[in-house]
């Protein structure tokens, strides 16, 4: 190989590489404004933004997993811990974390700013980036679910089942409500599909249904539990 | 030392030395903070984010002036010629050094842009800039003045110059997030795994070429062929930090694919290193130079090659993305690349700049040897709480501190690790800073 090959692999392998990249880039732009709902960037998260800035809490908490490792990841920390859950860590974050051996400063954070930040993390939350973290995923059980599946051995759809507030209404052999009708032969009049569809908007197939779309589950709780119920024979 | 102007770079490697310890010492505070409990008040006043916040940018900082130094030390034997004005680049030092002092001291007080890595509050960026290019255009005009254009110069420069480019781009404010960090990576991936490649690249082409006598065709024709590897992989590799930020799905892939050949140009450097070592020219004049070039160009394979390597795949990267992991990889890496390169530079120059021709090496051993066992060590401990962390956390879904408690012992391990550490380090810059002959 001569010097002059050496210098065309180098001017040719950058050129590639950063044409790409500038290309993705300008694309990635077009593409950002419907994934991270840049329509709902409204004066609230741009403010919420400065503070979440200000106070430097990046540099302890993860968001969107970039950060320091220091505290928990802050990316769908609204649907976690709820609005509320957030103004009652930053205002007394010394009652918040008593009982715990990693504690969180007091930034002394006006009202105003309380409420800006719960704004900014809303948005944040929804930002369609890939279903990330696993722990947040709505392709996931819960937590819950996933400590009955692992510990009384029960399958995923009858965890869902049981720790959902189906059996309210419903019953199973002879345990549950009776304000809806037993489900214990189900699976003989429906198949999966047609339960999965039912739970999500039950008024679509029977207009007098009084049960409510089930709109708090995840994917995949709607996907196990119609499992477990076409399984009723 | 051959020419006058190049005892510019002593000064750079001596206010360099004296960061790095303090971020070592910064570090323990990390480490002593993530393991066991501190209290309420402390935290109030002291919070991790600040100590963050201060061992992040004595990197950046420390490291820097390393590249500066090197470059002032460099460019006088590449051209043959004077640095164009010593008065301008002490002025730089003396600039971004205050820059320095006035930002650590500003984060103690809250005064921060808050956002990792870019904490320097804007008025001191303008600054930052301003010292940059009062150093491009000193070191362009050397080069220019002279006339004489090598390769390993043109790369040192372009390196530095990319770098200053790169700056920019880490000082609007963003309103979007997904917006902020996919320019934030900017000048993070493209700093590390571009620009600071090719400072790297050039510095480590001129100290092998001078250790080794080796011709500088063969030098430059290899140097060519690495800078344009690590530019391929690393421009458009700059996707894997993108694929859980909101950015489209083809980062994925995009991200996987040229970050999974990252670790290419690294191993070329590698193969190269022992080329030159084989066809070397020159006979040993000292041995721990060697040692530091040679350990430099593996560890910088492990560190930096390997372990980024492990966890780049989206399909991996989903669990251990944000987690422990990334540190243990984080400092690898850095250590590898970036810390041993300059000590490379600074055990080859300053013993010239001090007329020694054969140092004492004696105490300098030791200093290597503790801080990369001990460097390795915390890398792994790190590792397998980051590992932990991505099993309980991720994948069992339980919290996040159930998962801390399992972590915790290995953090524990980790601030002892970086005991030793500092030790090593240490022994290293008191043993740079009274550099002596050996006995004949």
């Amino acid at each position: 190989m001569t010097k002059k090959t050496a210098f065309w692999i180098f001017l040719l392998g950058t050129l590639s590489s950063a044409v790409l990249f500038l290309a993705l880039t300008w694309d990635t732009h077009r593409q950002v404004v419907a994934l991270s709902h840049a329509d709902k960037i409204d004066d609230r998260v741009v403010a919420g933004k400065r503070a979440f800035e200000k106070y430097n809490c990046n540099d302890c908490h993860t968001i969107l997993g970039f950060g320091a490792y220091y505290a928990p990841d802050l990316t769908r920390v609204s649907r976690r811990v709820g609005d509320d859950g957030i103004r009652f860590r930053i205002r007394n974050p010394q009652a918040a974390f008593a009982n715990s051996w990693r504690k969180m400063p007091d930034v002394h954070a006006s009202d105003a700013e309380i409420e800006d930040m719960v704004a900014f993390f809303r948005w944040v939350g929804e930002v369609n980036n890939n279903d990330w973290p696993p722990q947040d995923s709505k392709k996931r059980l819960s937590r819950g679910e996933q400590v009955m599946v692992a510990s009384v051995g029960v399958s995923p759809g009858a965890a869902v089942f049981q720790s959902k507030g189906c059996m309210n209404c419903h019953s199973l052999r002879g345990t549950g409500g009776t304000f809806a009708p037993p489900l214990d032969t189900i699976g003989r009049s429906l198949s999966a599909e047609q339960i999965e569809h039912y739970v999500r908007d039950p008024k679509s197939v029977n207009p007098n249904a009084k049960m409510p779309p089930q709109k708090d589950l995840t994917e995949r709780e709607i996907d196990e539990v119609a499992k477990f119920l076409s399984s009723l024979k | 030392m051959e020419y006058k102007s190049q005892k510019i770079a002593y000064w750079y490697f001596a206010a360099a030395l004296p960061l790095f310890v303090l971020q070592i010492f910064l570090g323990l505070y990390l480490a002593y903070s993530y393991t066991w409990t501190v209290p309420q008040s402390v935290v109030d006043v002291f919070p991790f984010s600040t100590a963050r916040a201060m061992h992040t940018n004595l990197l950046v900082l420390w490291m820097l002036l390393g590249f500066m130094g090197g470059t002032y030390y460099i460019v006088p034997e590449e051209t043959r010629s004077e640095i164009y004005s010593e008065k301008l680049a002490y002025f730089q030092l003396f600039a971004l050094l205050a820059t320095g002092v006035v930002a650590l001291v500003g984060f103690l007080f809250g005064w921060t842009q808050g956002r990792p890595l870019l904490e320097i509050p804007r008025p001191l960026d303008f600054v930052v800039v301003v010292g940059a290019l009062i150093f491009l255009f000193n070191v362009g005009m050397t080069m220019l003045k002279a006339g004489k254009w090598t390769v390993i110069q043109g790369t040192l420069l372009g390196g530095l110059i990319f770098l200053a480019l790169l700056y920019l781009f880490g000082i609007p404010f963003y309103k979007n997030e997904v917006i902020d960090w996919y320019y934030w990576w900017w000048v993070i991936h493209l700093w590390v795994e571009g620009a600071w490649e090719l400072v790297t690249g050039a510095i480590m082409a001129f100290i092998l070429m001078k250790l080794t006598g080796v011709e500088r065709e063969v030098v430059e024709k290899w140097l060519y062929v690495e800078i344009g590897l690590f530019l391929f992989t690393g421009i458009a590799g700059t996707g894997h930090h993108y694929y859980w930020i909101g950015a489209p799905r083809y980062w994925l892939w995009i991200g996987g694919i040229f970050s999974a050949l990252e670790p290419l140009p690294i191993l070329l450097m590698v193969i190269d290193t022992m080329h030159h070592v084989k066809k070397r020219q020159a006979k040993i004049v000292n041995p721990l130079t060697w040692t530091y070039a040679v350990g430099c160009a593996i560890y910088h394979m492990i560190g930096a090659g390997v372990w980024g390597f492990l966890h780049t795949l989206p399909q991996i990267n989903y669990y251990t993305h944000g987690s422990q992991v990334t540190v243990s990889h984080g400092h690898l890496a850095f250590f590898g690349a970036y810390a041993l390169l300059n000590l490379t530079t600074f055990y080859f120059a300053m013993p010239k700049l001090k007329g020694i021709e054969v140092y004492d090496d004696s105490r300098g051993k030791y200093g290597f040897w503790i801080m990369c066992i001990a460097m390795m060590l915390m890398g792994l401990f790190f590792g397998v709480a980051g590992v932990l962390q991505s099993y309980v956390e991720r994948v069992m879904g339980m919290g996040y501190m159930t998962a801390q408690s399992y972590m915790r012992l290995w953090m524990g391990v980790v601030f002892f690790c970086g005991i030793s550490f500092l030790a090593g380090l240490l022994t290293t810059v008191a043993d740079l800073l009274t550099l002596r002959p050996a006995k004949a």
